[in-house]
């Protein structure tokens, strides 16, 4: 690939792969719909496109997970779900786990596997397929999906990086995800437009709305520096539908606002991304929830869900029935369902407040980066849980009666008197309890559908 | 009661895994119970628990978590370190071992067989584990089922 120039690549790894010319045909040219194709009808359909995570560690196991769910369950788009050892760059691990046994990896190691085989995975179903990881640098695994003719990536620089890793600088996965955006970018010039979807579901565990669109809008604002004109921003189900749709509505206002006009946006829903309850009927039922609160909210797309949640990596059979649950929950079926739209247009409406009061100091800045790195690390930015130490975790957030999340304690976000006073008057049943080392209520919370619903039935115990 | 130096816990996620909340909870609970937490987080290599154990020979144990599937994977290097008399002190693991639930009877077998001296079922099992005397003293049986 001539133009690892851009993406800065080993000259090892650039040599190992098909040249730019021939990568970029195949994308282009093979006939296969796109990512991209497919996320445009669906917006003029307005039924969201569906999609599975699956990943599996071996060649054949994956060819067979894949096509399977695409006859059971026609899915829109397939995902190819990458390994924890590739998402942090550890390619020699993977590969030796997958020569000594693949069942034992959590995903598909595509770059030991090789383009190649990529490719028979792109070839092997009827829809367009992503590539999913959480790589703070992701430039090798870039290069493995371009050259697959995969024509989505996930990620970027904030939400690759903080769940993902321990101690990855922001300006290195920033300055990795830059490189990716301007691929991207050369790319649509030469006529192929990648989905490039932002990963807004940050720690998954209890994520406040205005955390999550802050971080995706400003990945969402540095990619569009790189020349990206169209972008996925992916937010997860918090659980209170009204505060989830207020906050899916919201991408589309916030990319109006701050992005370039011509910036194509697609909001996705991510379908809840904490504790799920270990009893498969009331999993099937958050399922569909989510599903259904994607569809409300106007997403272009919804990544689903299994009953397996809780247990391990979903089989291909309870990864196709969350499909068709999702399909059930965006029919037409419930097109009847009608929310309470002045409390959706409150939300709606704080949340853009919130938001702007995150990012405009930082979009002000001419170092966007700089100032992303120094505000996560003055706490001005912030993710609750963070598994990177580079950012401060000192945000607590908490749910109010109605299951909303809000802010117990900001930490060191710099939100307005009015902002502040609203999520302590939410949380009036918290008083006094905004402390980190209030262990119970923030199990609580984080529990909030795992223990919803008492176990009815023995389950296969794992023990 | 034992003094404080005795009661060192060295905390930390298993080298692929990125999952910190169960960490970040196992931290609060022992900090209660009066550990004094050295927390390495997630992604921990285990020549980094090793050295931890260095700075703090006193540590009572090493607790590791492992909730992505790859405990097994990701503990392989013990019995080198341990050949190389690096982490002397018990070595305790928890969480979501394997991809496949009904795998998991195997892992422990192996991960025991790379020299792990405790592999727990549950959470609940970690606080009567650590509180009990150190030095060998017998731990009940339904506290280490391993
Ligand atoms: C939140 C979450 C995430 C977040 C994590 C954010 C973060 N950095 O913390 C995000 C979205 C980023 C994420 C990513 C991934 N995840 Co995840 N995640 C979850 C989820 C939904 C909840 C985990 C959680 O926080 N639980 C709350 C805490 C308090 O509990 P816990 O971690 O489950 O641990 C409990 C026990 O295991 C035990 N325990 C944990 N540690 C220890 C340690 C000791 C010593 C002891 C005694 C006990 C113990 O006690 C806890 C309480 O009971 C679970 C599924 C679920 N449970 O619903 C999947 C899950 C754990 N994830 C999974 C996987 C595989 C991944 C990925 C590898 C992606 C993939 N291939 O699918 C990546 C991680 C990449 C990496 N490098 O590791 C799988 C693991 C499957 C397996 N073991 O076979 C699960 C089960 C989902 C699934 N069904 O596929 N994940």
């Amino acid at each position: 690939m001539p133009d690892d120039t851009l993406l800065r690549l080993a000259p090892r790894v650039g040599a190992s792969l098909p040249s730019w010319r021939e990568v970029v045909a195949y994308l282009r040219d093979s006939g296969r719909p796109t990512a991209i194709d497919v996320l445009r009808s669906a917006r003029a359909t307005g039924r969201p496109v569906l999609q599975p995570r699956c990943g599996v560690g071996g060649h054949e196991e994956m060819l067979a997970l894949l096509r399977h769910l695409d006859t059971a369950a026609a899915p829109g788009m397939l995902s190819v779900t990458i390994d924890s050892h590739t998402r942090l760059g550890h390619f020699v691990t993977a590969a030796r786990e997958l020569r000594t046994d693949p069942g034992r990896l959590n995903g598909y190691p595509l770059v030991a596997h090789g383009w190649a085989r990529g490719r028979e995975l792109t070839e092997s179903v009827r829809v367009p397929l992503e590539v999913r990881h959480g790589s703070p640098d992701a430039r090798e695994l870039f290069a493995s999906a371009l050259a697959a003719g995969i024509s989505s990536f996930e990620g970027g620089g904030i939400g690759y990086n903080l769940p993902y890793s321990k101690d990855v600088p922001l300006a290195e996965s920033l300055s990795a995800w830059q490189r990716v955006d301007a691929v991207t970018a050369a790319l649509a010039a030469e006529g192929v437009v990648l989905e490039r979807e932002l990963f807004g579901t940050l720690t998954a565990v209890l994520v406040p709305p205005s955390v999550s669109l802050a971080c995706t809008l400003l990945e969402a604002v540095l990619a569009t520096e790189q020349g990206v004109r169209s972008v996925s921003i992916a937010y997860p189900q918090g659980g209170e539908i009204h505060q989830d749709v207020a906050a899916l509505r919201a991408i589309t206002l916030l990319c109006e606002r701050y992005l370039p006009q011509d910036t194509e946006v697609f909001p996705v829903l991510h379908v809840f991304m904490g504790v799920f309850p270990r009893d498969r009927a009331a999993a099937d039922a958050l399922v569909f929830h989510g599903a259904l609160t994607g569809r409300l909210g106007g997403a272009t797309k919804v990544i689903t869900k299994t009953r397996d949640e809780a247990w391990g990596i979903p089989s291909a059979e309870a990864n196709a029935l969350g499909l068709i649950t999702s399909a059930v929950a965006t029919s037409p079926l419930l097109d009847f369902i009608r929310l309470d739209e002045a409390r959706i247009a409150e939300e709606t409406a704080w949340i853009l407040t919130e938001v702007a009061e995150l990012v405009e100091p930082l979009l002000a800045a001419r170092d966007r980066v700089a100032a992303v790195c120094a505000a996560f690390a003055s706490g001005a930015l912030d993710v609750p849980f963070s598994a990177s130490r580079n950012a401060r975790a000192a945000v607590l957030p908490a749910r109010d009666p109605g299951g909303a999340i809000r802010y117990l304690s900001p930490g060191g976000l710099p939100f307005s008197a009015s902002t502040l006073r609203r999520n302590r008057e939410l949380l009036a049943d918290r008083a006094g309890r905004g402390d980190v080392t209030d262990v119970t209520g923030v199990v609580a919370d984080i529990n909030h559908f795992a223990d919803a619903i008492p176990v009815r039935t023995p389950e296969v115990s794992q023990r | 009661m034992s003094h404080v130096d005795d009661r060192v816990v060295v905390l930390g996620v298993a080298e692929s895994d990125a999952h910190a909340v169960a960490n970040r909870l196992i931290e609060f609970q022992l900090r209660e119970l009066g550990f004094a937490v050295v927390n390495l987080g997630v992604c921990t290599p285990l020549a980094d628990f090793a050295d931890a154990v260095a700075a703090h020979p006193q540590a009572r144990a090493v607790v590791i978590g492992s909730v992505n599937g790859h405990a097994v994977a990701d503990l392989r290097d013990l019995p080198a370190l341990r050949g190389a008399g690096r982490l002397p002190c018990p070595v305790v693991v928890g969480g979501n071992l394997t991809i496949d639930p009904a795998d998991r009877p195997e892992a422990k077998r192996q991960l025991l067989a790379l020299g792990v001296d405790h592999v727990l079922d549950d959470l609940t099992e970690l606080a009567p584990l650590l509180l009990a005397p150190p030095d060998g003293a017998q731990v009940p049986d339904e506290v280490v089922r391993a």
